[in-house]
């Protein structure tokens, strides 16, 4: 066990931030509000960039590079954007979404309905991707992941510490805000995959060096990847941020969704489950009451016994004996396997 | 939720060591009244606090050097293992003995079984050797609570709660935005939470000495019905192992009378163990963590009374540690319900 390395704990002032050190905004500084949106760009295929101010007209709290903020979308659900333009603008924050037909509805709804001079409701900034400091920056973004990157360039530049940044993406015209970057001439390696196929991590990043930090934003394949390159590097050294993306349980075998015969015996009916639709949905349907809360496979309400068949559990509350007894299932997400089940309804 | 029922069949902690001497300390547990005291060799013994005569509290009454407990109502006297020894209003002692419960005094805590004394188990007992450990230091007491035992158990299982409720001294962002890992080993959950080159929070800057970034680790584990330990390590991040300051909190979720809960807790590290300043900061800052949470839990407690029916809950993925400590409390209720039913005589006489 060592003593702290720093000063004694008692001497040092309730939250204060280390001095010079880039850490992440505090807490005290965070605005929750609305914001009017100033402008809309389209700055790349299905990439629209946000310009915000406060609609009360009041200065936005100061960020730092790799902060985010978060918007709240009219169900409630938040989704977080970093913050990419100039760091001291405490008049105006930007921040780029691309659109995610696969996701979770939150990028569909502000590409089709947030519009010049309309308001957004939003929290923050927050830091978990705080540039700290060194003498030499690898920047590794992947598409929409260059966002986070464009302040801590900038941040760099300033410091006159050493820096490149590789950018791949799918196509030239998928990748936002080259422009922008097309002024730091050859620190910036700016590869499509339809021209150059996958980034050579290898070539760019070299070998584990003391004094380089590597920051890296995109897709987990990519981060994935920069994390096996960098496994042997001092740790600390790379610094990622991953998209957060909601998990989806894949069902249990590979076999595509079938349809499936649910007998509720205590009302007597069977229902057809189709694929797409959920064994709650169904009962529903069939107008048998069953309680239900989440519909997600967390909370638990809709737990039902099992008389019958052998239980497909995609639920995420079962431990691993509750779902080997096969005996209950949480009817919103789970399925069956056999096709067929016999549930206590 | 409706739990106003509570798991006997479990340990508690009861009290700590230095509440209980020789008088007699009255506490609820599980809704059974409980007197506390040492006998003349120092042993702790616990008994129900009601005399079996009239039912007044026996805590009312007094302790006389040898250990004989007596009921000031109507002076029914009890030796050590709680069986009457006489009585002044007649020669013969009347055929009465006291409810003693099973207790464990280790490392300064008394843990109590309430339920059926054939089911204690020490086994069941978490380690909690470090209240005693030289290389430790801990602060601990008890903190009253006028809520259920579930929205404490609750509280401590998601502790994305620490981001909003506690933003000035241990929540930040990067709470709430770290997801949590659960696990589950019979009837107990665990969860742990690796935060990774977060910014340090208050009470970790001034606790530690430390600078943001940091890598701030939460395990915690919660041993049904009532007992959570959290393992919290801190370090500069990329120094977690074998560097980090290492910090332990014990929590006893005792259920007391009805919806009343005792909140207690103990508060230890393995650094700077001789830091009066530090200690007396860390106690502080501890009960002042405590009291917004009872505070919240409080006001919560107020909207569950008030929503006896149980209006839909939402839920999401943070939840996760918490309904499965929900749902174990649940089995074990359950499961004591139901042997209360198997063992239940088909015609036992009302009592008047």
């Amino acid at each position: 066990m060592t003593s702290p390395s720093a000063t004694a704990p008692d001497t040092r002032p309730l939250g204060s931030a280390a001095a010079g050190t880039p850490s992440g905004t505090r807490r005290g500084t965070e605005f929750e509000g609305t914001v009017t949106v100033l402008t809309r760009q389209a700055v790349a295929d299905d990439v629209v960039s946000l310009e915000l101010a406060a609609s009360s007209g009041e200065p936005l709290p100061v960020w730092q590079p790799g902060a985010h903020i978060d918007v709240v979308l009219p169900t409630g659900a938040t989704r977080q954007y970093s913050l990419c333009g100039p760091v001291g603008d405490t008049a105006h924050w930007r921040v780029a979404v691309l659109r995610e037909p696969d996701g979770r509805g939150g990028s569909q709804w502000i590409h089709d309905h947030v519009e010049e001079g309309g308001e957004l409701r939003v929290r923050g900034p927050r830091n978990n991707f705080p540039l700290r400091p060194a003498t030499r920056y690898l920047f590794v973004g992947g598409g929409i992941g260059i966002t986070p990157l464009l302040p801590m360039i900038a941040e760099a530049d300033a410091a006159m510490a050493e820096w490149s940044l590789l950018y791949g993406g799918r196509t030239p015209s998928s990748m936002a805000f080259l422009p922008e970057l097309e002024g730091h001439g050859e620190r910036v390696t700016v590869r499509p995959q339809d021209k150059h196929g996958l980034l050579d991590l290898a070539g760019f990043l070299g070998d584990p060096d003391p004094s380089t930090l590597v920051y890296c934003c995109g897709p987990a394949g990519l981060i994935d990847a920069v994390e096996a390159h960098c496994a042997d590097w001092p740790t600390g050294a790379l610094n990622i941020e991953r998209f957060a993306a909601a998990a989806v349980r894949q069902p249990a075998d590979d076999t595509a969704e079938q349809p499936i015969e649910v007998e509720l015996r205590a009302s007597g009916t069977t229902v057809t489950v189709p694929p797409g639709l959920s064994v709650l949905k169904a009962v529903e349907q069939a107008g048998v009451p069953v309680l239900s809360s989440c519909e997600e496979g967390i909370c638990g309400s809709c737990e039902t016994s099992v008389l019958e068949g052998e239980v497909d559990h995609r639920d995420s509350l079962l431990t691993e004996d509750e779902r080997a007894a096969n005996d209950t299932m949480l009817i919103c997400v789970s399925r069956a396997r056999g096709g067929r089940l016999v549930l206590d309804l | 939720m409706t739990l106003t029922q509570h798991v006997r069949n479990g340990w508690y902690l009861g009290a700590w060591s230095d509440e209980i001497g020789r008088t007699l300390k009255q506490r609820w547990i599980t809704d059974i009244p409980v007197c506390f005291y040492r006998l003349p060799d120092q042993t702790v013994t616990a008994v129900e606090d009601r005399c079996p005569h009239r039912k007044y509290p026996l805590s009312l009454g007094h302790l006389d050097d040898e250990g004989t407990l007596q009921c000031d109502y109507h002076g029914y006297r009890f030796d050590g293992q709680g069986v009457c020894v006489g009585v002044a209003e007649q020669a013969d002692r009347p055929k009465a003995a006291l409810r003693r419960f099973p207790l464990v005094e280790r490392d300064g805590a008394i843990w109590i079984w309430p339920g059926d004394p054939e089911l204690a188990d020490e086994s069941l007992l978490p380690d909690t050797s470090w209240l005693t450990d030289p290389s430790w230091t801990h602060v601990h007491g008890v903190v009253p609570l006028k809520a259920r035992h579930m929205l404490l158990l609750e509280n401590l299982l998601d502790l994305t709660h620490e981001t909003f409720l506690h933003p000035t001294s241990i929540g930040n962002a990067a709470v709430a935005a770290t997801p949590i890992d659960v696990t589950v080993d019979g009837d107990r959950v665990g969860f742990s939470r690796r935060m990774i080159g977060i910014e340090a929070p208050p009470f970790y800057e001034k606790s530690c000495g430390l600078t943001s970034p940091v890598d701030r680790w939460q395990d915690g584990d919660f041993y049904p019905p009532g007992i959570f330990v959290l393992n919290i390590r801190v370090a500069a991040t990329g120094t977690e192992e074998p560097d980090g300051f290492h910090m332990k909190v014990l929590y006893g979720m005792t259920p007391g009378r009805g919806n009343e809960t005792h909140d207690f807790y103990a508060l230890g590290r393995d650094y700077l163990i001789d830091d009066q300043e530090l200690t007396k900061f860390q106690h502080e800052q501890q009960l002042a963590v405590m009291q917004e949470d009872v505070d919240a839990l409080e006001a919560q407690e107020i909207m569950y009374a008030t929503d006896p029916g149980g209006s839909a809950e939402s839920s999401i993925k943070s939840d996760l540690a918490a309904l499965r400590g929900r749902r174990a409390v649940a089995k074990m209720l359950a499961r004591e319900q139901r042997a209360q039913q198997d063992a239940r005589v088909p015609h036992s006489r009302a009592s008047v």
